[in-house]
């Protein structure tokens, strides 16, 4: 009982959409990459990879901007490699994928022991801070306060209108459905998907800057596989914008119930509830709660 | 002129070389980078990975669980099935290979060895299956399924382990009966005095040997490939794609289970959890290496067993984290190497 | 004045000349007809035309001027369009979509749908296309995905037009539908290049045909000069063709029913896709099935391959397994990594360990015993050229020695040698007493092979053609009464 009074409060409504921004941004980046037609299972380590580089860049240089400038750098860099290896030299998108999460995951490890000395966990540091003036709204300030939050709810709008209302996403998804049809009228095929790529490597780096930021400290497996929920909730989302803000809201639900029941001590196995994301996605792929369609050409080398 | 088989072999030869020269340079780099001495690290690495016999009885024990793991995952990747997840299904059948255990105090050493291999296989199949059915019944993509599975998989482990299994205040079960743990090498010879190096090892060769016969010289070989390389005509050739993508789903994810055999059989004598250590991801790079040929895989679980003790070699002049990078950057050399020497060959995929 | 000079175009992939020095012009505002065998040259002379490939010599002329198109795009920049064979269109995307796709009109950021609807929507109207812009590509007929391909061109202003084959998957009403609206064009000044090989449309349409022959230009002709019968000898060339066996037909009560199905219905996603299905496949017949594509004939041949499990009504057959040979080869004949032995492997059962030996034994039997060419044993299937690769998965079945057999489009994309060898095969094992099931669209095959033939429409058999009603009476008459009964006119 003291649970559900607990989720009927504002404070936990916050946190829930507080927890959906990575879902969201990771699962946006995702479906950005696969409207283009190529699966990214790499969003796992770009998150690592953009989480640690603000980490890092951030204790070194204690400029915030500077230290989020740099990580989107690194993490579109590391997406164009991506892109080199799925479009240009057309590589298994999922062996790739596997890749680069390996990779970048032995990477992090590697450079926190050089840098930071620890295989485990970085130094604190200072968070991105929040607007104040926007704080001031009762309610809802609490949550667009936060510029990266806000910046994923506008996502929503903004990703549906670029994919669906404008030229770019048109040629974007006419080249993850039928990558022939698009270069019979001209459509640079291979540019569109590395575009689609880098959009992706962008929006999973703002995914991971938010997670260290909210946790002032970049530490081994803090990612813990939300990278993979995020391909999850664009799954259910069926590669719609508005439908991956509502599963990435379940999922984010799911992961503020879990700290609930720790904090009211219910005897709930937490791991059970860990596990309940993973179990909707494969229900809901199963067709328990309906079809769900990629891209036709999705995953497809051209 | 060159027949096609000597074309192949000749390609794999040159880009498998050239990878690991890349690979080689990139490490060398990498360790300057960081104000090392490449010579010293790698000096220190082949000195403690061959120089001794507890050093290649090391090695060919990390070697191990690889050639298991990249030889079930062969099965899948001949059959086009992306299995990503043998980390959940080779946890799932050695956490069970171990409670079986447990419980097998009244027979004989040799029958319950058995009893463990077939419970584990059977238990991994199954985590096999579920992917396997989903992707012929409802056409999703074991891509995303075994992803998943992997996650629900540890957690339910964690979950019996912390509730019901665990030897109290760790992450282990209870240790079993020492007459049913298998041979070790050591006790053979003192060559390997020290090693973990145990029986497995030969399991897993004799594992590799069966599975390139199985692959390549039988019907059910020739089948798991004609489907893996076009499905629908698979099915008009009489084939039946759905069944054989089912039985080589549990086939190969059964075999990852034999990896409990090293560790738990012949090391420790419990489940652990994370005692894998993503040998279930390593394994994908291991058969990709070996273009999913199971002899080859013995090489390239080889090497990335060298890798992975060589790592504790040179712990004190660089990070042991280095072999990570160093196993993403073979991987994704391989990935890029292997494409372009391809096409200098013309070998269509 | 010429809309397209081709000067000298030559073009090879690696050993093999594709063009070869191709030099003819096509005038502005006129039907030029291009004819030749599959594998002549047309679509890569037509691809170079477009910017899709590159020629490795000669020019091309657009209007009097020299080209050089780096891509489709420079094409359709001088207002060239193609219709492709395979149509080049996305099944998620609307119509409008579809058509407006590389050629958007834009208001700001957004794209502008009240423009590109009131655009899309006159030229709809003038060309009498009927189409509603906002349907999805998935839920319209083929005729109209061909209509939407029309609209992509007249969008784009398209003035010289290149048509790959369009009437190959139209009906007979289609075609003078079509026929109508290609008038249309010429009216509006455009030039058309028509890719075909139904020389009766030839005579119908064109104002001037240019053929090729293995890469080269071999004749040339205007309207007032075309020949049926010359044409048709100038593709094939001087070629000796294998003739057929005679049939010979035992008595009738030989003629056992192999294969019989009754009343067999089957839905999928809510259709009817075979309706009420009533047939006998008899051994020393060839029974004929025609349709278009697309009106059951691929569920017919999957019931009797028992790939369909929900169906109503009764299917006996006699042997549990049935040879196909499947209307694609690439996507459904072969597995193209494995050699000819290993395709021949597959379907035999298993006999244990299997040796290189084995498999390249079996190849060498195979390559000997029906002529299929290839460099070695070890070369996979996929290297063989098509009639190769086509006779060989004949030859495959074949050797299964199967009761009865079903030929889905057997010499469809085949050289007329490697046809004729086909068509000879198919004849004596009717002769030896198969049952055999020949689907085709090609009506002359089927007339030539069918000792009964039924037409299929809309999944239905509406009529079945027997054995004195095909070889007796008009030939013109039998074939204006099939194409009547293909659109359902009955």
């Amino acid at each position: 009982m003291e649970l559900f009074n607990s989720i009927l409060t504002v404070a936990f409504l916050t946190q829930v959409f507080r927890l959906m921004t990575p879902y969201y941004l990771g699962a946006s980046a995702a479906n950005f990459s696969e409207r283009g037609g190529v699966i990214n299972i790499a969003i796992e380590g770009f998150m690592i990879l953009s989480a640690f580089s603000f980490a890092m860049f951030n204790i070194l240089t204690h400029n915030i901007p500077l230290a989020i400038f740099l990580a989107l750098i690194i993490n579109v860099v590391f997406a164009l490699l991506y892109s080199v290896f799925t479009v240009k030299l057309k590589i298994n998108q999922i062996v790739t994928g596997v890749g680069f999460n390996i990779l970048i995951a032995g990477l992090t490890k590697f450079l926190m022991m050089i840098i930071f000395h620890s295989s485990s966990n970085t130094e604190r540091f200072e968070g991105i801070p929040d607007n104040e003036l926007i704080g001031k709204i009762p309610l809802v300030g609490a949550i667009l306060s936060d510029y990266i939050v806000l910046f994923a709810l506008i996502l929503i709008f903004l990703s549906n209108f670029i994919l669906f209302k404008t030229t770019f996403g048109l040629r974007l998804r006419s080249v993850g459905e039928n990558p022939e049809a698009a270069e019979s009228l001209g459509i640079k095929v291979r540019r569109y998907k590395v575009y689609g790529i880098l959009i992706s490597g962008f929006l999973a780096a703002l995914g991971g800057i938010w997670l260290a930021s909210e946790q002032k400290s970049f530490s081994d497996g803090m990612i813990a596989g939300r990278g993979y929920i995020a391909l999850a909730a664009m799954i259910i989302g069926k590669w719609k914008p508005v439908n991956i803000f509502f599963a990435s809201l379940i999922f984010a639900f799911f992961e503020a119930l879990q700290i609930s029941i720790q904090i009211s001590g219910v005897p709930i196995p937490s791991q059970l509830i860990q596990m309940l994301p993973y179990l909707i996605t494969i229900l809901v792929l199963i067709g328990l709660i309906g079809k769900t369609k990629p891209p036709a050409a999705d995953g497809v080398p051209y | 002129m060159f027949s096609r088989t000597s074309i192949q072999t000749k390609a794999n030869i040159i880009s498998i070389s050239l990878s690991l020269a890349a690979t080689f340079i990139i490490t060398a780099l990498l360790i300057i980078l960081i104000g090392k001495n490449p010579i010293e690290v790698f000096g220190n690495m082949f000195s403690e990975v061959f120089l001794s016999g507890y050093g290649i009885g090391q090695t060919l024990f990390k070697t191990t669980p690889l050639i298991i793991c990249g030889c079930g995952l062969a099965f899948c990747f001949h059959a086009s099935i992306f299995n990503i997840g043998a980390e959940g299904q080779l946890n799932a059948g050695a956490f069970a290979m171990s409670l079986i255990a447990l419980k097998l105090g009244a027979f004989p050493w040799y029958i319950s060895i058995i009893i463990c291999i077939v419970v584990a296989f059977g238990v991994s199949a199954l985590f096999g299956l579920i992917p396997a059915i989903i992707k012929i019944k409802k056409d999703v993509s074991e891509v995303i399924t075994t992803i998943m599975m992997n996650f629900i998989i540890m957690a339910l482990i964690n979950y019996f382990l912390v509730d019901f299994f665990a030897v109290k205040s760790t992450m282990h079960t209870e240790k079993i009966p020492e007459d049913m743990m298998l041979m070790k090498f050591s006790s053979i010879t003192s060559f390997f005095q020290g090693s973990s190096l145990n029986i497995s090892f030969i399991i897993a060769l004799a594992l590799a040997v069966i599975s390139y016969i199985v692959i390549y010289k039988t019907k059910f070989g020739y089948e798991i490939r004609a489907v893996g390389f076009n499905p629908s005509a698979s099915k008009y050739i009489g084939l039946s794609p759905d069944k054989i993508i089912i039985i080589t789903f549990i086939i190969g994810a059964g075999i990852t289970s034999l990896t409990g055999l090293n560790f738990i059989m012949g090391y420790k004598g419990f489940y652990e959890y994370g005692f894998s250590n993503n040998v279930g991801f390593t394994a994908i790079a291991v058969a990709l290496l070996a273009r999913n040929n199971p002899i080859g895989i013995i090489f390239s679980a080889l090497l990335f067993g060298v890798l992975d003790s060589g790592g504790l070699a040179v712990n004190e002049i660089v990070p042991k984290e280095i072999v990570l990078v160093v196993q993403g950057v073979i991987i994704l050399t391989i990935l890029s190497i292997n494409t372009i020497v391809d096409k200098k060959f013309n070998i269509a995929k | 004045m010429y809309a397209v000079e081709f000067e000298n175009i030559t073009k090879s992939f690696g050993l093999l000349t594709v063009n070869d020095k191709v030099t003819f012009g096509v005038k502005e505002n006129s039907v030029h007809c291009l004819l030749g065998e599959n594998g002549a040259g047309k679509s890569t002379l037509m691809k170079i035309l477009f910017g899709s490939y590159k020629q490795d010599s000669g020019t091309i002329k657009i209007r009097g001027k020299e080209v050089k198109f780096k891509s489709p795009l420079d094409a359709i920049d001088e207002k060239i369009g193609m219709l492709y064979q395979h149509f080049m269109l996305i099944d998620e995307f609307t119509i409008w979509e579809n058509v407006v796709l590389g050629n958007e009109m834009n208001a700001g950021m957004k794209l502008d749908y009240k423009k590109i609807k009131y655009r899309l929507n006159e030229i709809i109207e003038i060309y009498n296309l009927g189409l509603d812009i906002n349907k999805k590509i998935c839920d319209i007929s083929i005729s109209q995905e061909q209509k939407v391909e029309l609209l992509k061109l007249l969008y784009r202003n398209s003035d010289i037009l290149i048509f790959d084959e369009p009437t190959a998957v139209l009906s007979p009403v289609e075609v003078n539908e079509f026929f109508k609206i290609i008038e249309k064009f010429k009216a509006d000044g455009k030039t058309i290049i028509f890719i075909t090989h139904k020389l009766n449309e030839v005579k119908e349409l064109a104002d001037r045909v240019s053929i090729l022959r293995k890469g080269q230009l071999v004749y040339e002709t205007d309207k007032a000069d075309i020949d049926v019968q010359k044409l048709g000898k100038e593709i094939i060339g001087n070629v000796e063709v294998a003739e057929s066996p005679a049939k010979i037909s035992p008595n009738e009560e030989n003629k056992k029913s192999f294969i019989e199905l009754k009343d067999v219905t089957l839905i999928k996603d809510k259709v009817k896709v075979l309706d009420d299905i009533t047939i006998d496949i008899r051994r020393y017949e060839i029974h004929g099935i025609c349709g278009v594509e697309g009106n059951g004939q691929q569920e017919l041949v999957d019931v009797i391959l028992q790939f369909e499990k929900n169906i109503s009504g009764t299917v006996m057959m006699k042997d549990e397994r049935v040879s196909i040979v499947p209307d694609d080869r690439y996507k459904r004949g072969m597995i193209k990594e494995f050699t000819v032995g290993e395709n021949l492997i597959l379907k035999k059962p298993s006999e244990g360990l299997i040796s290189k030996r084995t498999v390249d034994t079996a190849s060498q039997y195979i390559m000997k015993k029906y002529d299929v060419r290839a460099p070695s044993a070890e070369t996979p299937i996929g290297s063989l050229s098509g009639g190769n690769q086509q006779k060989a998965i004949i030859a495959r079945e074949i050797e299964m020695q199967q009761n009865t057999m079903i030929f889905y489009h057997p010499t469809r994309g085949v050289d007329i040698n490697a046809t004729a060898f086909i068509h000879s095969e198919i004849v004596s094992l009717r002769n030896a007493g198969k049952a055999i099931l020949l689907v085709s669209s090609d009506l002359d095959e089927l007339l030539k092979l069918s000792d009964r033939l039924s037409v299929m429409h809309k999944g239905r058999l509406i009529k079945t053609f027997d054995e004195t009603e095909l070889s007796s009476g008009n030939r013109n008459n039998l074939l204006e009464q099939i194409g009547k009964l293909m659109i359902g006119i009955h």
